[in-house]
């Protein structure tokens, strides 16, 4: 049966809004808006077309400098100590200008998500003060295999996942063999947060969830993936053989990988769709700049009703996704665990509307939105990239109906 | 039946956990300094326990409490035993926990001394010996 607390928590007027943003997370966008248009935009096109696995690691350094390999780390190990909400709202700025760039720093947040849930003081006090030092620090979530996507994010997928990494406990430490594919800053991170499956469990029932230094012995790194955008941040495979891990590096216990990867996703889905919000709104912020000031049949496109009604349907959609992401984040940043519908809703609408926003960009621009020189074909390709990681349509689907009926109390 | 025999049991023994709590240092220090409070919901039995630097109440709520925490008594009992691990339980849904996140994380590894002296508390008081 339909639970209707579900449809009807929280209400419109209780989710924050961008006038009623805290001072702290106004200025944090600000100073985030301002370096990404000075610093960042004059290097995009060279970002997209540099060789595939080119890195910038002096713009990470000013983004590290700015604190945003740091956001969420609590404030006592040196980090900035943002919540979702500012992490959103940090990365829509980012993704305005490029995507990938905000991927860097938002996969890094996802390697930190595991330590930071833990709730265990070792595990925090040994790897979050890594992030806060003087050099920038970057971190990777290894989930995805070659055989196993889907399997690994959905909990009743697990007992069908095939050839999942594997982990055995050795005494006082694991072994894990095996090995990730597409893992977004795989190449340049320090750390990994690895999920691999204990043996004597089926499928990937035994998940479990490890901190994995990159420099341990038996640890490689494939090849970048050669993608079609997001080309500033690296995908990458890893391998692990025979890669010794000490037991208390282990988070959530043998077993509990499946359930901190769930929240971790309930959470980064919120940032996800912030970044489809800012693809979006920077292609809503070109088209307005080029029908503001093209002329045709004497007078300005914006002055044409079908030009006008076309911007004002992108501009409503992007506020839309905007409110949606800011409510999953609000949320996220005050209920344990995050909750499922709405960071999963407010993605799947920001993914469509930011390839529907860009389309019509383009349309607008006519053979300008189709060269390079303009960069409004990139913003398509990087609108289309963000419909497939953290949940393509049909896991946010899945997610979405299981929340519409869940049968749970209101507390 | 659960693991605690009745109410009063569950109420001495989670009186003399946060009494404990408080009793520490670093734990009392930052509850004052951050002006933290924390309500537990508890079910079967049903009682609430609401801690903050002034003191725990049993089934009062002083003020609004920062953090609120829903869970079974029995869960309870195997998350302070170690038997349950807090990610675990969290994403499982068997603690729900409102408030601020950020408050959260700050808060929880605050609770380390009540990990260490529940098993023999709970042990003392007679907790599962009906279950």
């Amino acid at each position: 049966m339909m639970h209707m607390a579900q449809l009807a928590a929280p209400s419109a007027t209780d989710a924050p809004t961008l006038t009623t943003l805290p001072a702290e997370t106004l200025a944090l966008r600000d100073t985030v808006r301002a370096w990404a248009n000075e610093r960042l935009a004059p290097h995009v096109r060279r970002l997209d077309e540099d060789d595939a696995a080119a890195f910038d690691w002096d713009l990470v350094r000013e983004g590290h400098n700015l604190g945003l390999t740091r956001l969420v780390v609590p404030k006592q190990f040196g980090g900035l100590g943002q919540g979702e909400f500012g992490v959103a709202v940090a990365l829509e700025e980012l993704a305005a200008i490029d995507a990938g760039f905000a991927l860097i720093f938002g996969a890094t947040m996802l390697g930190q998500a595991p330590v930071l849930l833990s709730g265990d003081p070792r595990l925090q006090a040994r790897f979050l003060p890594l992030f806060c030092g003087d050099e920038p620090v970057l971190a990777c979530n290894a989930i995805t295999e070659d055989q196993a996507g889907c399997d690994l994010l959905i909990p009743e997928n697990a007992q069908f996942a095939q050839g999942v990494m594997r982990a055995r406990r050795e005494g006082d430490h694991y072994v894990l063999d095996g090995s990730k594919k597409f893992i977004t800053n795989g190449k340049v991170a320090t750390y990994a947060t690895v999920f691999a499956n204990m043996e004597g469990h089926p499928g990937a029932t035994g998940l479990t969830c490890f901190v994995v230094m990159l420099d341990r012995p038996g640890v490689t790194l494939g090849d970048v993936a050669d993608k079609m955008s997001y080309r500033s941040c690296l995908g990458t495979e890893m391998h692990f053989d025979h890669v010794i891990v000490p037991e208390e590096n282990v988070v959530g216990g043998e077993g509990g990988g499946v359930y901190i990867n769930v929240q971790q996703m309930n959470m980064a889905r919120a940032a996800v769709a912030a970044i489809s919000t800012g693809v979006a709104r920077g292609a809503l912020e070109q088209a307005i700049e080029w029908a503001g000031k093209r002329v045709q049949g004497g007078m300005p496109l914006r002055k044409h009703q079908f030009t006008a009604r076309k911007l004002a349907e992108m501009s409503a959609k992007v506020d839309a996704a905007r409110m949606l992401y800011l409510r999953a984040a609000h949320l996220a940043d005050n209920e344990i665990p995050a909750p499922a519908y709405e960071p999963a809703v407010a993605k799947l609408f920001a993914d469509r509307i930011a390839i529907e926003v860009a389309t019509e960009a383009m349309g607008l621009m006519g053979a300008r939105g189709y060269l390079r020189d303009h960069g409004m074909e990139k913003r398509l390709r990087d609108a289309l990239g963000a419909r497939i990681y953290e949940g393509t349509p049909e896991v946010l689907a899945l997610a979405v109906t299981e929340a519409i009926y869940d049968d749970d109390d209101d507390f | 039946m659960g693991v605690f025999t009745s109410k009063q049991q569950a109420t001495s023994v989670f009186t003399t956990l946060f009494g404990i709590l408080l009793d520490d240092e670093r734990f009392a220090s930052t509850v004052r300094k951050e002006n933290l409070s924390v309500q537990f919901f508890h079910s079967d039995p049903d009682l609430t326990v609401y801690v903050s630097a002034d003191g725990v109440w049993i089934d009062e709520t002083p003020s609004a409490p920062v953090i609120s925490i829903k869970m079974s008594c029995d869960n309870a009992d195997a998350l302070w035993s170690g038997r349950l691990l807090m990610p675990i339980a969290l994403a499982t849904r068997k603690i729900r926990i409102k408030g601020s996140v950020a408050k959260v994380i700050e808060f929880v590894p605050l609770l380390q001394p009540a990990f260490d002296r529940y098993p023999s508390i709970a042990a003392q008081a007679g907790v599962g010996a009906g279950a």
